[in-house]
């Protein structure tokens, strides 16, 4: 390669990872705004404050799900499997929604309970045919560990 | 080496080469695409809790993936244009561009589209889908300053420069879902052997959607980089022969 080549591939290279660094270094220190919930540990944490308008991300705790039976209000548990954040909604919920699926709510807290605007459904990345599910339900094991070796990536 | 490397760089060689292997690209995609389409939207099981809304999947990942790679294309190429100064590096970044952006918005439109009845929205600010819009702005940007700029050699420096800063967006996008609390999922892990619920049911048709889409974006530049090419070269005498001999006798 030429000198003038050189430099020139040197200069850019330096650039390129002056740039990527800051660029990282930024990211990780807005890390908090980025991330788009909060886990039910942060809440319990104190980390939210009352009459902030927040989202809170976690799984519907099994069997803590109570409808109201004239109108669409609807109360329950957000877990991350260490704190639990009561959450109250007024509305129509994700057909996702259920027992043991992530979601993510938005609204804010206001004596002790999470009073939810908006419930979105999370979903994971398992994906899985219906007689596959089935034939697991059957079995007893309701989630499979997933394997790594030789897996394809897809998202 | 170095010899084989310029000669890649001759736009003659490519509109050559690249004429010769068209034919078959355009067969090996047709192939894919149409047993990727037919699988996918006909023979793949209903999810156990998206149903038939996972098809959506077999277009959106793979137009998803395939627009993260044209900015590391449009970065390398940039680095060619910029240190070794090959007109035909240039091309390709020029000819990359639009269509990384029609793969992005289409990638966003999907994503909103599979959003809105799975999540319960078309848009979330989450790390993943703002990564993504950032892409599609910056990609309308380097399309932007390309027009912007009337000579030609100062815009493929600038484009060249702005392509290899917008890379590092890249593996923000990838990872976007790992580092940051995001509504959207991470990658899947899909296993190989049959007896995994991952198994391949579902996965093997979303590797043919990847390569026939791939193939897609493929062709899309070449034939967009062999336009470019006679563009460009019009003056220079194999361009002016070639369209001699393609001219109807008396016309």
């Amino acid at each position: 390669m030429k000198p003038h080549r050189r430099k020139k591939l040197t200069i850019i290279a330096f650039i390129a990872t002056g740039l990527g660094v800051a660029i990282g270094l930024s990211l990780y220190a807005l890390s908090n705004s980025i991330d788009l919930f909060f886990t039910p540990t942060q809440v319990a944490a104190g980390e939210v404050m009352s009459g902030q308008r927040v989202r809170v991300g976690g799984m519907v705790k099994e069997g803590s799900v109570m409808r109201s039976e004239e109108s669409l209000h609807v109360e329950f548990v957000a877990t991350d499997y260490a704190h639990d954040v009561l959450i109250r909604y007024d509305g129509i919920l994700p057909d996702l929604f259920r027992e043991g699926q992530g979601v993510v709510v938005e609204g804010m807290v206001a004596n002790g309970v999470f009073e939810a605007s908006r419930v979105l459904a999370k979903h994971d990345e398992n994906y899985m045919s219906v007689e596959v599910k089935a034939a697991l339900d059957a079995s007893g094991h309701s989630m499979p560990v997933q394997e790594t070796e030789g897996a394809a990536n897809g998202s | 080496m170095w010899q084989w490397f310029f000669r890649l760089g001759s736009p003659k060689w490519f509109y050559e080469l690249s004429g010769r292997w068209l034919p078959w690209l355009y067969v090996a995609m047709t192939v894919l695409l149409s047993v990727g389409v037919i699988w996918a939207l006909l023979f793949v099981p209903q999810d156990y809790q998206q149903g038939d809304t996972i098809r959506i999947m077999y277009v959106h990942v793979p137009v998803a993936s395939i627009s993260l790679a044209c900015f590391p294309l449009m970065a390398v190429a940039g680095v060619i244009t910029l240190v070794w100064k090959m007109k035909l590096a240039d091309m390709v970044a020029m000819c990359a561009a639009p269509i990384g952006a029609w793969f992005t918005a289409v990638a966003l439109a999907t994503g909103a589209i599979w959003g809105q009845p799975i999540w319960g929205t078309w848009w979330a600010w989450d790390a993943r889908l703002t990564s993504m819009l950032i892409q599609f702005f910056l990609l309308i940007g380097v399309i932007a300053l390309r027009s912007a700029i009337e000579s030609q050699d100062a815009a493929a420096r600038a484009c060249a420069l702005l392509s290899i800063v917008g890379a590092i967006n890249v593996p923000i996008i990838k990872y976007s879902v790992e580092w940051w609390n995001t509504l959207h999922q991470p990658a899947s892990n899909f296993a190989m052997d049959n007896e995994s619920p991952f198994g391949p049911e579902i996965w093997v048709p979303l590797v043919i959607m990847i390569f026939a889409v791939y193939l897609f974006f493929v062709i899309s530049l070449i034939l967009s980089t062999r336009n470019e090419i006679l563009v460009r070269e019009r003056r220079s005498q194999w361009v002016v022969d070639l369209i001699a001999a393609q001219k109807p006798q008396g016309a």
